[in-house]
């Protein structure tokens, strides 16, 4: 099985955790959340998000409490640690900059 | 905060395996009710929507898969499982599990029972306060010789405690015998005679009393003393109330202020200290260096910045006391180092020579396992291609070892606490009482640390080597070949290094042991120019009280004399002040000889003094060489005369005219009588661990009685069978006089060199284990060599080939790999033995007789190690090894 590489292993680490930054969310509102927010692009395979949130929360960014969901059943609901939140901010300003400047080599060359 | 969170996950992980899985089931189910739900409501029918769900999840298992591995859970669960296949495998060979784990327990053990002593002298020969900043000071003439030369004189050693910024403090002891005990019962002791900071410098305190005070060491208000733990247990019966008691020194009486701790054996075990009570002329006296020092230094200085104000000191002492202190020169050495002196190259050897038993069992083991790998060959090409990856692989490999090297840690601890006992207590009291340290041999903290980081190494080393061999496995090849699996050339090579190591590493070994116990015999043989054998020895101290003058010494002495020769069986019966092997140096004097100009203090002339009765030279059977020895007639009132060794007589008689001169103890002129030297008698060699034969001068008892003497009798049978006939003379003489010291000469020299002859047996034991498990190495590589080309063998001889060349073909090969390892070691062998040489004593010479002998055994071994495979190969049936797989 080939792994995915670590820019796009490292990406989808962003959005889940731009996902969850304005509170707790179980893995299938994650996955829908991003699908919305970006109009249907970012399909995030359930595959890739399980493992990637498990890692995530091995290292200590997030944390899961198990809670009920909107339609009443139980559900694990992840949010950020206090680290994973300066983590984020790091990580969206290394996007930031980082696109921003592909951005410019693919205007001007 | 979040490495906590991480490790308390991982925690989790492990040990609420069940709990996590099951939530992450019921978190991927919930995920994929609510992707049924979407589905349905987007209006697909329910089972469609199911399959859609399923569909898009991939494989389940290999979904949760992994998510267990981003949980990082494999690691850790993948090596427990390692453990237990390993655990398994071993269970499932037991025979190769014992061998591995005794061969590896042995050469742990080895290592933990050396380092445990050196652990206990070298690393914590005293318990004092900071260590390192205590020192030794004396004086000499620019050349250290050596420790029992290391005195200082009291007015210089005054001088320097008053004026120099470096030391927290100095004190000063000296030994001294005494006698203990009232009329009819004295008992000769060892004592130590310190000043009242003794205790201080060295920063100890009682058990109980007090220690002296500085009023104490003026002569008159000295009659004070401090005990030793062990006196008090044995000699005054742990006697609670002890303090505070008056006992009788020489006559005096002494009252008891304190009790030293048990293990307080500073400078050597004696049994009591009394203070150092110098009257002001001998306070005063800058000619005797007659003081031993010891100083703390000040936090702050260093050895080397000491010993530029020492020489700066000294400088100004010669300038100031030009006739007592020219040429003579101030200098120190750390405590711990003056130590070292002693042991360290001793212990250094025989833990380099357990670290070579150690790689030998560490050798032969991997062979063991590398044999075992290639019947696994199999086994790992088939993990190989289910996807296991390098790693995977060697993980695997790596705990197996790391379970021998810690089940031989076990048995190696286990095994241990009996060695080391067994090391403390067979070596005589009577040397290894001046052994600091040495009863503090045990099994401690950084002997068991030392022991496990040894397994730790071990199974490490045995793990990479292995991964090292299974590396290049293709799976491919080996999987498609029928019967057994091939060896690479490579990993044949790694063999054959391994096989030639263990050659190299038993020659070096094996030579050093022998050398090592050439030197014991050599040692043995050391004590020459007189006759040992059927010899008995008793020391005798008679009280001060009752032998007040010279009159009544002589004439005990007479009597016990004339009675001890006129037993039957007794064919010469002598006294002398100190037998040789008594491990005690002998008293040494300064010399003038008449005539010759009168010299400075500092440079007179020194030499052994003895005093001896007629016979002592008859019952030795020590050589006259010139003139005559003592008789009868040189009694008190005749003419003054003395006896001098011949390396005496040719260092100040080179012509050979040694005879009739006249020398007097001391300086020229001193009150002392001159004495004509009337014979010449052979060299005697005192200690074996001095090299040097000082020069001795014999004075006769008559001239020159002493309280404390060794009485010598030549007997007809077993010496220690006329002790009790002795014992009635002494007894009809005088009832309250204690005999010490009864032995025969023979065994008091087999005692005084036990330490060499412990590391004789150790590192024969070492050369003997090393010899065994080389062969057994050679034999094991050429065997399975062997057995692996029973196929080819069974073409060849099938074929018609000559039996007789096939076995010189395998003969060969194993002359080849001895060959190759002994060329390597000879060299190594005669660098190392010169380097034994130079450490041990001068005992030990490179010997070549000694190399060769155990290059030619070796290259037998290996012979015989390649012959029994050879014969069964070409003893089998050629029908039957073609058959073979």
């Amino acid at each position: 099985m080939s792994k995915p590489t670590d820019l796009v292993q490292g990406t989808l680490d962003l959005l889940i955790l731009k996902s969850i930054a304005l509170g707790p969310m179980h893995g299938w509102a994650i996955a829908q959340r991003i699908r919305q927010v970006s109009k249907d692009v970012l399909q995030v395979n359930q595959g890739a998000l399980y493992p990637a949130l498990h890692r995530l929360e091995q290292q200590g960014w997030i944390e899961a409490e198990w809670g009920d969901s909107e339609n009443n059943r139980r559900a694990k609901y992840y949010s950020l640690t206090k680290s994973g939140k300066k983590y984020l901010q790091r990580e969206q300003a290394n996007w930031e900059r980082l696109s921003a400047a592909i951005g410019l080599v693919l205007k001007t060359v | 905060m979040r490495w906590l969170r991480s490790i308390s996950n991982r925690l989790r992980n492990l040990f609420l395996k069940d709990t996590v899985e099951r939530e992450a089931d019921q978190e991927l189910r919930f995920h994929l009710e609510r992707e049924v739900a979407q589905q349905i409501s987007s209006g697909m029918s329910p089972e469609e929507a199911r399959r859609v769900a399923l569909l898009e999840f991939g494989g389940l298992e290999q979904f949760k898969e992994d998510c267990r591995e981003a949980r990082g859970v494999n690691r850790i669960e993948t090596l427990l499982a390692d453990l237990r296949y390993g655990f398994r495998t071993l269970r499932k060979s037991p025979g190769f599990a014992i061998v591995s784990v005794l061969t590896l327990a042995l050469g742990i053990g080895a290592n933990t029972a050396i380092f445990s002593m050196v652990n206990a002298l070298l690393l914590h020969p005293y318990n004092f306060r900071n260590l390192d900043s205590l020192v030794r000071v004396w004086e000499d003439r620019g050349i250290d010789e050596g420790y029992d030369a290391r005195y200082i004189a009291p007015a210089d050693a005054d001088d320097l405690r008053s004026s120099n910024g470096i030391f927290e403090g100095l004190t000063t002891y000296s030994f001294q015998s005494f006698g203990l005990g009232t009329e009819g019962d004295v008992q000769p002791i060892l004592g130590c005679r310190v000043s009242a900071n003794f205790f201080d410098v060295l920063a100890v305190t009682p058990a109980a009393g007090r220690l002296f005070s500085a009023a104490e060491e003026q002569p008159g208000a000295d009659q004070v003393a401090i005990v030793s733990y062990g006196s008090w247990q044995r000699r005054f019966g742990g006697d609670p109330r002890l303090l505070g008691k008056t006992i009788s020194l020489n006559g005096r009486a002494y009252t008891i202020v304190g009790i030293m701790p048990k293990d307080f054996d500073y400078p050597v075990p004696v049994e009591l200290w009394v203070p150092l009570a110098l009257t002001p002329a001998e306070r005063a006296d800058r000619t005797q260096l007659s003081l031993s020092a010891l100083a703390r230094l000040k936090r702050e200085v260093s050895v080397s910045q000491a010993s530029v104000v020492l020489a700066g000191f000294s400088h100004r002492l010669q300038q100031e006391f030009p006739k007592t202190n020219a040429g003579r020169r101030t200098t120190l050495l750390q405590l711990r180092k003056e130590l070292y002196m002693f042991t360290l190259s001793l212990f250094l050897l025989l833990q380099a020579a357990a670290g070579f038993v150690l790689l030998l069992a560490c050798a032969n083991l991997a062979n063991l396992v590398f044999a075992r790998m290639i019947g696994r060959q199999r086994e790992i090409a088939l993990r190989a291609a289910l996807g296991a990856s390098r790693g995977r692989l060697g993980q695997l490999f790596l705990s197996e070892t790391l379970l021998y090297s810690f089940a031989a840690g076990l048995v190696a601890i286990a095994a241990s606490f009996a060695s080391v006992r067994a090391l403390r207590t067979s070596i005589p009291v009577g040397w290894t009482k001046w052994v600091p340290g040495w009863d503090g041999i045990r099994v401690d903290g950084s002997v068991l640390a030392f022991t496990i980081l040894a397994a730790l190494a071990v199974g490490v080393f045995l793990g990479l080597a292995t991964m090292l061999h299974t590396s290049r496995v293709e799976p491919n090849k080996t999987l498609k070949e029928t019967g057994t699996g091939t060896v690479t050339r490579t990993k044949r090579r790694v063999r054959s290094a391994l096989v030639v190591a263990q050659v190299m590493i038993a020659l070096i070994l094996l030579v050093c042991a022998g050398q090592t116990i050439q030197g014991f015999v050599r040692l043995a043989n050391v004590y020459q120019g007189f006759e040992p054998d059927r010899v008995l020895r008793i020391e005798i101290s008679l009280p001060q009280k009752v032998y007040t003058d010279n009159v009544k010494i002589t004439n005990f002495y007479q009597q016990v004399l004339r009675g001890t020769a006129s037993l039957s069986g007794v064919q010469h019966a002598s006294l002398v002040t100190s037998p040789p092997a008594s491990n005690v140096d002998n008293e040494t004097t300064f010399f003038s000889i008449e005539g010759q100009h009168a010299l400075k203090a500092s440079e007179m002339p020194s030499a052994d003094l003895q005093v001896a009765s007629p016979d002592f030279f008859d019952t030795l059977k020590i050589a006259s060489v010139a003139g005559r020895t003592f008789s009868d007639a040189d009694s008190d009132g005749a003419a003054r005369v003395a006896l001098v060794s011949r390396g005496m007589a040719s260092r100040f008689w080179p012509k050979g005219d040694a005879l009739g001169h006249r020398i007097k103890l001391g300086a020229a002129d001193s009150t002392e009588p001159w004495l004509t030297i009337v014979g010449v008698v052979g060299d005697v060699r005192q200690n074996w661990w001095n090299p040097i034969t000082r020069p001795v001068i014999y004075k006769p008892f008559a001239q020159s009685p002493q309280r404390s003497m060794t009485l010598l009798a030549r007997t007809a049978s077993n010496p220690i069978s006329y002790v009790s006939a002795v014992r009635n003379v002494v007894r009809q003489m005088d009832p309250g006089i204690a005999l010490e010291g009864i032995n025969t000469l023979e065994e008091e020299i087999a005692d005084s060199i036990a330490i060499v002859r412990i590391m004789g047996i150790l590192m024969g034991i070492f050369g003997l284990v090393a010899l065994a498990l080389s062969s057994i190495g050679v034999y094991g590589v050429l065997s399975e060599s062997v057995a692996q080309r029973t196929h080819e063998i069974g073409i060849r001889l099938a074929l018609g080939a000559d039996p007789r060349d096939l076995m010189k073909l395998i003969l060969g090969q194993a002359l080849k790999l001895t060959g190759i390892g002994l060329a390597i070691a000879v060299p190594c062998a005669i660098a190392i033995s010169r380097m034994m040489a130079s450490l041990i004593f001068g005992v030990i010479t490179v010997d070549f007789v000694i190399l060769c002998g155990f290059t030619a055994l070796l290259l037998l071994v290996a012979l015989g190690a390649g012959y029994l495979p050879a014969r069964r190969a070409i003893s089998v049936d050629p029908v039957v090894s073609l058959r073979y797989e």
